[in-house]
């Protein structure tokens, strides 16, 4: 390989993302990533929708871009297929990914940041910089389009994965890596959920039970559901009730005056 | 959960934001902070006599009345970078140059050593990512150990952590033993912790990190990961004409010693 004539093969650095190619050289049903040909510090991504979501059946591709310090410092990862959930071309900021340097760990790896990333993408946007608020159709046309959709250097990107469910039985996920994941994603879900206290008032009263709950949301294996987003739908459903209710009597009030004037008259 | 508001270093995107925001000039402000402080201090120092602290602090008595004190007990020390790793770093060199030379002990903390890997994965570490760190940070034990003499030991030790992929290795793996320390004896350090964290919280977001200062919590259990004791020396501006000191575990024959001053740790030398 070309690569190890170029790197200085003593640097941990160095050896560690060979190391993470050895370990990630087969795709899983699930996500795949390799370095680019030419540059170790450039990978590309492929990583399958989250199944029982809007994003099922779409594959979206990306490059994940290492700093020079890497393990000490985080990847950053750039989606590049449409998704509605994402901005493209744009780094991405998971808990673990650049903008927060200070809480990613060196002992985390490409494979985390691909998992968190999965994991993350079926959770509300809350608005922030680089997110995007599709609705779930739009998204599930992005999922459908994006089955077509072609790398500029890697080809076609859905067939990446196509094959990889029936070389690979699906990997399981480790109690580490779950754990692993909670914990990544437990730091933007307290960000996420600090944006939604500060919008929703009504919501400030969360208390360290229902962050319980909400971490275990990411971990794709359990099917909680959002415990904020309970909250607000009913909190909103109330109030479309009330609403309702206030149209209706100023309707009736209407007709009742219409009535009148016209038996008056 | 900030996405994409930062274009920093030209890496990945194409297109530049034309405005900044707040955010990305305290962070290339931080950025421009840590450059300057690792492009004059190097991770480790070399030996220098005690009295190059008096060059700090020319018009300050309280604190040159103190180093005259440390004087007393004290001929020399070597500096640390301060970039939030100090302690671990400080604490990891000054470990093994007090190794070098001494062959049986440096033997049993080897040992110690290579059996420290699978306790970590036994606690749910990531295996693939402990195991990288776990070879480097015996390769560089043994490269200082095999040296033909003494001298070359010490020189291939001062080489290596200056050399910022190794050092911040062995930073990283005292780290982890740190952390698999804590969780270890969660029970006992628990009752330490301020606020409602668990020890695996606290871990996680105050030791396995980089560039997370240490504190008294962080030293017990390094001390206990690597069964050694440490004296550290804290000089501040508190009351009094001497230094306080401190030895980690309580009641132990220290062997590395620490100079604190707020914020930051180097090493001291008899």
């Amino acid at each position: 390989m070309s690569l190890e004539s170029k790197y200085n093969l003593k640097s941990p650095g160095v050896k560690r993302l060979m190391r993470e190619a050895v370990e990630l050289a087969n795709p899983t049903e699930e996500y795949f990533a390799t370095p680019l040909e030419d540059n170790l510090f450039e990978w590309h991504f492929t990583v399958r929708g989250p199944s029982a979501t809007e994003f099922e059946g779409g594959y979206y591709h990306g490059r994940i871009l290492l700093p020079s310090q890497y393990p000490m410092q985080p990847p950053n990862i750039i989606l590049l297929t449409p998704n509605g959930r994402f901005e493209v071309n744009k780094k991405i900021c998971l808990s673990i990914s650049g903008h927060h340097p200070e809480t990613w760990q060196p002992s985390w790896s490409i494979r985390t940041a691909l998992l968190a990333l999965i994991a993350f993408m079926p959770t509300p946007s809350a608005g922030t910089i680089g997110s995007l608020d599709y609705t779930p159709d739009e998204r599930r046309i992005l999922a459908l389009k994006s089955k077509n959709w072609e790398c500029t250097t890697c080809g076609k990107i859905a067939e990446k994965l196509e094959n990889a469910g029936k070389i690979d039985a699906q990997p399981e996920l480790t109690q580490e890596e779950s754990t692993l994941i909670k914990q990544i994603a437990l730091k933007a879900e307290e960000d996420a959920n600090r944006k939604m206290v500060s919008s929703e008032p009504k919501i400030e009263n969360v208390t360290s039970d229902e962050e319980n709950t909400l971490r275990q949301r990411i971990n794709p294996t359990v099917n909680t559901e959002p415990v904020i987003n309970v909250e607000t739908t009913v909190q909103r459903s109330n109030s479309d009730k009330l609403w309702t209710a206030a149209i209706w009597i100023l309707i009736t009030i209407i007709v009742l005056l219409i009535i009148r004037r016209i038996f008056l008259s | 959960m900030r996405m994409g508001d930062n274009n920093e270093g030209g890496l990945g995107t194409s297109k530049d934001e034309p405005q900044m925001n707040q955010d990305e000039m305290i962070l290339a402000q931080q950025r421009q902070i840590e450059k300057e402080i690792s492009d004059s201090i190097p991770l480790v120092g070399s030996l220098e006599p005690l009295e190059s602290l008096n060059k700090e602090y020319l018009t300050d008595t309280v604190y040159l009345e103190k180093v005259k004190d440390l004087a007393k007990k004290y001929k020399f020390m070597r500096r640390t970078r301060p970039d939030g790793n100090c302690f671990f770093r400080a604490f990891s060199y000054a470990n093994v140059e007090i190794l070098t030379g001494k062959k049986e002990e440096f033997e049993e903390f080897y040992k110690l050593a290579e059996n420290s890997k699978n306790a970590l994965v036994e606690l749910g570490f990531q295996q693939f990512t402990v195991e990288d760190f776990y070879d480097t940070y015996m390769e560089v034990l043994k490269r200082i150990k095999t040296a033909p003499t003494v001298e070359e030991s010490k020189n291939e030790l001062h080489t290596l952590f200056n050399e910022q992929g190794f050092s911040d290795y062995m930073v990283v793996y005292l780290r982890l033993l740190t952390s698999g320390q804590l969780q270890k004896e969660e029970d006992f350090y628990s009752c330490f912790i301020e606020g409602h964290r668990t020890v695996a919280d606290f871990c996680h977001q105050e030791v396995e990190p980089m560039y997370k200062e240490s504190d008294h919590i962080h030293i017990i259990a390094a001390c206990a990961a690597l069964n050694t004791g440490v004296r550290v020396v804290y000089m501040d501006r508190g009351t009094g004409k001497s230094c306080t000191e401190h030895d980690l575990p309580e009641g132990c024959t220290p062997t590395v010693h620490l100079l604190y001053r707020p914020g930051h740790y180097d090493i001291l030398y008899p």
